[in-house]
């Protein structure tokens, strides 16, 4: 049978994120939208670590908080409303760190999984992207040599959040670029080796608070005992690790909806025109019927997707649909929200403006939503 | 795209096998319609699962990650219409005049039986 009511330990998790978002995300949200995008507060990684939140997807006996994935969307909807650009910073930590827990031998995941939830505080990234690599990720030109014990990478990759910030990426190269997609291979590199640089770091429409840049690699040599899985397999590897992380990725866009909704809401309830409060207005309040049912419909595909990857069961479809849905309900949401407020919603002051840059953010990356769209078709 | 050919490279091995898709399924503990939409492509494999599809059917996991290749002698003789001097000659065809065109397949022939 299905239930929605949430476990105790699910209502814990999600009163402590809520209130995460409001005393340690939306006091800051706005300075770091307008700070210059090379700049990265650490700040943001020290409150996350004291939260304890970098860890939320690693199991307990490496030191995380162990949470299934719904639990996890759970969370990253409360982060979401409070700051989608901050949550990217910790939700590409995770992206990371579910690879490894995925298909990393036991080695690995002792070496490289507590880091992240260290006192102090790490990060970690994932690196695929590369300008001529997008969606088309089979044609990477990132180049891994064997070498005896290790392998030599050499490449640029594009768009990486948390470049030049993140203790330790998973990277994918290619050991033979013409067998495409079986030649793609998944490394751990530390992020203090040697030939490892960051190039140039992008100025963003949205998402501001986290860092996107050029992640350089030249001569840099892994231990072969850094190959993730087995040979000739990233390809599945990276794919499996989307499929998974992406309900969270859904959640945090339905927080950032939730956000601009509440926002929207609010203000029909206190602002009057021609004698009557806006809700009073049908046309009002029929649009806030509206946004609300969208949030609601993009919560349940995102819970959906996430408990069928907690059940071990083919969650891909049900998992795209929900990156699909929840990304556009935040576009479409957050650009009502704004058509309510009018010229106030228009203005930096609120937020809303933030919201609806950080929204078209979320239907382009971890795979654009036309890349979904292929994933479902795919399965029908 | 790709899960479709990663699905016939399974399909394949599982009739080379002797196998059907119930036999297959029942090995690997799935169920027959998940082992079906693997094979067509709908549903996608990931590293575990294709460990150990290969383990059962006794291949590497490259055999089904990786294109077939081309028989010993058929590289040659393909013709690959994005290849340089193939689309040139397509290109240049056009230029000529159907009594050309005929001359010009004369002489492919005689270069081919010349060869025999």
């Amino acid at each position: 049978m299905i239930g929605f009511n949430l476990t105790e330990e699910q209502s814990v998790f999600k009163q402590a994120a809520r209130e995460f978002a409001e005393n340690q995300m939306k006091p800051y949200a706005a300075e770091l939208d307008r700070r210059e995008q090379t700049f990265f507060d650490p700040g943001i990684v020290q409150r996350f670590a004291d939260a304890r939140l970098l860890g939320l997807p690693i199991p307990a006996e490496y030191g995380g908080a162990g949470v299934d994935y719904l639990t996890a969307a759970i969370v990253s909807e409360e982060l979401g409303a409070g700051c989608a650009g901050m949550t990217v910073v910790a939700g590409t930590t995770w992206l990371a760190v579910i690879s490894i827990m995925l298909v990393g031998s036991e080695e690995q995941k002792e070496r490289y999984l507590p880091r992240i939830c260290e006192p102090a505080g790490k990060l970690a990234a994932l690196a695929s992207t590369e300008a001529e690599a997008g969606s088309d990720i089979s044609a990477m030109k990132t180049l891994a040599v064997r070498t005896g014990d290790s392998y030599v990478l050499n490449g640029r990759k594009h768009y990486i959040t948390n470049a030049g910030l993140a203790d330790f990426y998973v990277v994918f190269a290619t050991t033979d670029p013409s067998k495409r997609h079986a030649g793609i291979n998944a490394f751990i590199v530390d992020g203090d080796s040697s030939g490892l640089s960051v190039g140039r770091t992008e100025d963003k429409m949205g998402l501001r608070a986290s860092r996107n840049a050029e992640l350089v690699l030249e001569d840099v040599e892994v231990p072969a005992g850094n190959l993730l899985g087995e040979e000739g397999t990233g390809f599945l590897v990276l794919m499996q690790t989307l499929d998974t992380s992406r309900p969270c990725l859904g959640a945090i866009s339905v927080g950032l909806a939730r956000a601009a909704y509440e926002a929207a809401l609010s203000y029909a309830r206190q602002r009057r025109q021609y004698g009557r409060l806006l809700i009073d207005n049908q046309g009002v309040s029929f649009m806030l019927a509206d946004m609300a049912t969208a949030i609601d419909a993009a919560r349940l595909l995102t819970w959906r997707a996430a408990w069928l990857t907690d059940q071990g069961m083919d969650s891909t479809k049900a998992s795209s649909m929900s990156k699909v849905n929840a990304t556009e309900t935040a576009e479409s949401v957050c650009s009502k929200a704004m058509d309510l407020l009018g010229a106030v919603g228009y203005s930096k002051d609120l937020p809303l403006e933030k919201y609806l840059r950080d929204a078209k953010a979320m239907s382009i990356y971890e795979g654009a939503n036309l890349i979904q769209r292929i994933i479902i078709s795919s399965a029908l | 795209m790709i899960y479709r050919d990663i699905g016939k490279r399974i399909q394949k091995a599982r009739e080379e096998s002797g196998l059907s898709q119930e036999e297959l399924a029942s090995a690997l503990g799935i169920t027959q319609s998940a082992l079906s939409n693997y094979e067509l492509g709908k549903r996608r494999l990931y590293l575990a699962n294709l460990e150990q599809l290969a383990n059962v059917l006794g291949r590497p996991l490259s055999y089904f990650m990786e294109e077939e290749k081309p028989a010993d002698g058929e590289a040659a003789t393909r013709v690959d219409s994005t290849d340089e001097v193939t689309s040139g000659i397509i290109g240049l065809l056009s230029e000529l005049s159907q009594e050309e065109r005929v001359q010009l397949l004369d002489y492919m022939k005689w270069r081919r039986d010349r060869q025999k």
